[in-house]
């Protein structure tokens, strides 16, 4: 009987055995390389003429590169929220030498019925540092009242690549930014690939009084077509990229749309071809498609890095 | 006292365990020529040639099974020249998935010799019972003690060492059974070094270490029924895959089951079994050995399986059946972590099983018509239902957008044989028809490297099924000296699914040259041939010959891979009182019908010889067995068609085994 007690003592502690290594925890394994996406909070907000005005980022931070902000009009003494002012937009950036610079942006702030703010964005192109104070001018206009704000803010550190960006001087000899907007926080997956693409537009007469916005003038690029071409540029994994991607163009509300496949988590370079509306190419270069392991993958003369 | 101890194990039972049949109810349908139990070595698996075997040396003398082999460990069974799977492999019925992504843990790797009783394999749909197959199944008998009417102890003893690659292994067995009881248990280790080719050089990363237990225990619920609980430990470290671009670091299998046997005295139900098992596998590669390799990655798997097989044996007059009911549901997951040159820099991560969810539930019959004393008709089906689920379906939207998260599958199957017996002569004919669902790895692979063709492989999640279309037939004859056995089949395989290259995507392993797609082909057909011989010249001297063809097209009459060219073993066996003495002589033809498409060349004839000799005797009271024997006597250089990456086989291996049973 003996034999029996000792069966059963190892069949129990047979099954009592688990795994010797644990399974990755695949939700956190995609969230380890990007920022724990943040709430809209309040960045900064103004007492002026009666009103109080809030302005609210992601995590109330302003990031290098794309930035939604929404805006909230109160009336101080009702504590009312106005729904029909004007609101224009324009982020100043001054050098050391004292050039002013600005950055791609909305210019009048559309009002949202639903969620009782006005919605802009501004893509910040360069983080705040010694050689780069940035201003946000405001300019409010409430009841036929208009009114000019002035708030210093800073631009800090992308944190999170998905949102990174470049700007560049096309052959065409124009200024040009691209910024992506989507998605915050990728998977290994079909990723629906959103970029706000903008140009710098000259201005044609003097300038007015500082700031005058028709010196700082931004807007969508039209009909163009960002060619993709997604690659790993890590050596190892020898220029790897992947299948089913689409190529960026351009929808209703002015942004770019594409699909990304990432084939697995980690370093990814997107690879552009910048086409304008007549087909002509504006920057980028092909990328070799030979699998080339050990060697670090060669990069278009446009892209933008991601890291997830 | 056995009620305290009785209440755990059945809640045991209840929580994972699968069951197993003690006094087999020998089917005769199902017993397999190939496989012979030796009356020396009684109640364990050898050949003629070797008493103590590993599982994959035994199933190789078996007419139908070839090997895919990676090293010198868990080689990969083909059944009827078609890849694993195409078969249901099972252990007493019960499923087990391989936990790697790359085949390097088939079923047969987690058990032992000295623990298994018998492999039954049935060819074609007559396997279907254990599940959807195409090339048939391979079930593998667990040993099994019957009650006693005495209280009895046995068990057995076996050592040896191969001096090629120094292995050495000690296997015990012990059983106690009574009236009410019944406990045993079996444990085995072998452990070898790197084995050395026909040119007396070592291939590095051959080496192994296998430890293998086992425990059953029996009772007696009534006169005529039983409970069983029975669990299988294997565990497997540093195991070398030569052909592999790495090894195994670790790999273990937790196979445990809990059977209800009720047996009947009356009537038509004659005796019903029902077995509910779990398993667990985890499979852990490494390829740290391996300085040449650019690019470090962890690749861990696991397979989680339950499961319930239930079995009734029907009795009217001639009629005998079987009737199965086999569910399951079995989770795969394996993952890949790849490492960059700069290992400060963030890792990268994929599943190549995104978390593989497949279920099974099939009912199906064999049947047995005795239409007269020389012939019977053998006939029977199944239908199952399959069902994936795919948890991170986004790796497989990668290459196949859209493509639905839950597939279920309806899976049926048919089959028929006629035999007539001729005074000496018997013949048999029969034909089959029968449905598979995709594997994971065909259905949901997300670049599995494949280091033979050197493409990463993704799997398609709208695959349609494998359709077999099959005809068989055999004929014998025998008398007291002779007897001689031809068999053939052929398939006709519709949507028969294997890997073409893709025109999209880019590797991802860095060894790999591009990216292939499992996809159906509009068909595939084989056709099998063997020819066993046997002859008795004395009443001590018996001549054994065997003779196998295959052939593997595609729909455009283009090769399949890994179809065995013409085969052929001889072997005399000289048996004089306790002496015996073996020989054999045994080699493949050129494999001329290669596919270069998947990697194959041509590999060149070989013929091997191998001999040796045992004696039996009395060490007190104990029977004993010693044997003594070498491979590859002429020190061969060679490598098989089925030889991954062309690795040369192990050169001459002098063997020694002990047995002492008691
Ligand atoms: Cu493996």
């Amino acid at each position: 009987m003996k034999m029996i007690h000792w069966t059963m003592a190892i069949l129990f502690g047979m099954v009592i055995t688990s795994c010797t290594l644990s399974k990755t925890d695949y939700e956190a394994e995609l969230s380890t390389a990007i920022p724990e996406t943040t709430e809209f909070e309040e960045a900064f907000s103004i007492n002026s003429n009666g009103y109080q005005i809030r302005v609210n980022a992601l995590g109330g931070t302003f990031y290098k590169g794309y930035n939604e902000l929404h805006f909230e009009i109160t009336e101080t003494a009702t504590q009312e929220a106005i729904a029909n002012a004007t609101v224009t937009l324009l982020p100043i950036r001054t050098t050391t030498n004292a050039e002013a610079y600005s950055c791609p942006h909305s210019e009048v702030v559309a009002f949202q019925t639903t969620d009782a703010y006005y919605e802009g964005y501004s893509v910040f192109d360069v983080e705040t540092d010694t050689d780069a104070s940035w201003v946000l001018y405001l300019s409010i206009t409430v009841a036929g009242e208009t009114f000019n704000l002035e708030q210093p803010i800073e631009v800090a550190e992308q944190e999170n690549l998905n949102l990174n960006m470049t700007s560049f001087t096309g052959n065409d000899g124009v200024q040009y930014y691209i910024a992506l907007i989507a998605p915050v926080s990728p998977s290994v997956a079909e990723n629906e690939l959103i970029a706000g693409v903008y140009q710098y537009n000259e201005p044609e007469t003097a300038g007015g009084d500082f700031p005058d916005p028709s010196q700082f003038s931004f807007s969508e690029v039209e009909g163009a077509t960002l060619l993709l071409d997604p690659r790993m540029p890590e050596p190892n994994m020898g220029n790897h990229s992947s299948p089913n991607n689409e190529d960026l163009t351009q929808e209703g509300d002015g942004l770019y749309y594409g699909v990304v496949n990432y084939t697995m988590t980690g370093n990814w370079t997107l690879n552009f071809i910048f086409q304008n509306a007549a087909g002509d190419v504006i920057k980028g270069t092909e990328v070799p498609t030979d699998f080339t392991p050990g060697v670090e993958g060669e990069k278009s003369e446009l892209y933008i890095d991601i890291l997830f | 006292m056995m009620k305290y101890l009785l209440s755990p194990l059945f809640l045991l039972a209840s929580l994972v365990m699968n069951a197993q049949d003690q006094e087999t109810t020998t089917d005769s349908i199902q017993q397999l020529e190939a496989v012979q139990v030796t009356a020396k070595v009684k109640k364990s698996i050898a050949t003629a040639m070797k008493m103590n075997i590993s599982v994959d040396e035994f199933l190789a003398s078996s007419d139908n099974i070839s090997f895919i082999k990676r090293g010198a460990y868990a080689w990969e069974p083909m059944l009827n020249n078609m890849s694993s799977e195409r078969a249901t492999i099972t252990i007493d019925g019960m499923h087990v998935f391989g936990a790697c992504t790359d085949k390097m843990d088939p079923i047969t790797s987690y058990v032992e010799s000295n623990n298994l009783a018998a492999v039954n394999i049935s060819s074609g749909q007559q396997g279907s019972a254990n599940g959807a197959t195409v090339s048939g199944s391979v079930d593998l008998k667990r040993k099994t003690t019957p009650f006693s009417m005495q209280p009895k102890w046995n068990g057995s003893y076996r050592s040896g060492f191969e001096f090629n690659n120094q292995q050495f292994y000690n296997q015990g067995n012990l059983a106690y059974a009574d009236q009410q009881w019944v406990a045993q248990g079996s444990v085995s280790y072998r452990k070898a070094n790197n084995y050395s080719d026909g040119n007396t050089n070592e291939v590095a990363h051959s080496q192994f270490e296998k430890f293998n237990a086992s425990v059953g225990l029996a009772h007696k619920t009534g006169k005529l029924s039983s409970l069983r609980v029975d669990a299988i430990f294997d565990q497997a470290n540093d195991v070398g895959y030569p052909a592999l671009p790495m090894d195994l670091w670790l790999s273990r299998a937790l196979i445990t089951s809990a059977t209800f046997k009720q047996l009947y005295q009356e009537g038509w139900l004659r005796a019903w079994d029902t077995k509910i098992y779990f398993n667990a596998i985890e499979h852990y590669m490494d390829d740290t050995t391996r300085p040449e390799n650019l690019v470090h990655m962890d690749m861990p798997g696991w397979s989680t399986t339950y499961g319930l097989v239930s079995k009734a044996h029907l009795m009217k007059g001639n009629w005998h059946s079987e009737m199965q009911l086999n569910a399951y549901d079995n989770l795969s997951i394996a993952e890949m972590r790849m490492y960059p040159q700069d290992r400060s820099e963030r890792t990268m991560f994929a599943y190549s099983w995104p978390w593989v969810t497949t279920r099974f539930a099939g009912l199906s019959t064999n049947n047995t018509l005795e239409l007269s004393a020389q012939s019977e008709l053998q006939f029977g089906g199944a239908l199952g239902i399959n069902y994936n689920y795919s948890k991170y379906i986004d790796f497989n939207w990668i290459f196949h957008p859209g493509a639905p998260q839950e597939k279920t599958r309806w899976l049926p199957s048919l089959y028929a044989t006629y035999h007539q017996s001729i005074q000496q002569f018997d013949v048999a004919i029969g034909g089959g028809y029968g449905h598979r669902a995709p594997s994971v790895s065909e259905g949901y692979g997300y670049y599995i490297y494949n280091s033979f063709d050197r493409y990463d492989y993704v799997g398609n999640p709208n695959l349609k099924n494998e359709i077999s279309y099959e005809v068989n037939a055999s004929a014998g004859f025998q008398n007291d000296k002779l007897s001689l056995k031809a068999k053939a089949n052929y398939f006709y395989i519709d949507n028969y699914i294997i890997g073409k290259i893709l025109n999209m995507g880019s590797p991802m392993n860095y060894q790999s040259v591009g990216v292939k797609g499992y996809t159906s082909l509009a068909y595939a057909t084989l056709f099998n041939f063997s020819l066993d011989a046997g002859y008795f010249i004395t009443k001590n001297l018996q001549w054994k010959g065997m003779l196998t063809y295959a052939r593997g097209m595609d729909n455009e009459g283009g090769n399949l891979p890994f179809i065995r060219p013409l085969s052929y073993q001889t072997s005399l066996q000289y048996q004089y009182q306790q002496f015996g003495l073996q020989t054999t002589f045994n080699g493949d033809l050129a494999q001329e019908h290669y596919s270069p498409a998947y990697g194959e060349d041509l590999t060149p004839a070989y013929a091997i010889w191998n001999l040796s000799a045992d004696y039996t005797f009395k060490l007190y009271h104990f029977e004993t067995t010693v044997q003594l024997g070498a491979e590859n006597v002429l020190n061969q250089y060679y490598s098989t068609y089925a030889d991954w990456g062309n690795i040369p086989r192990m050169g001459r291996n002098l063997f020694t085994a002990l047995q002492i049973n008691f």
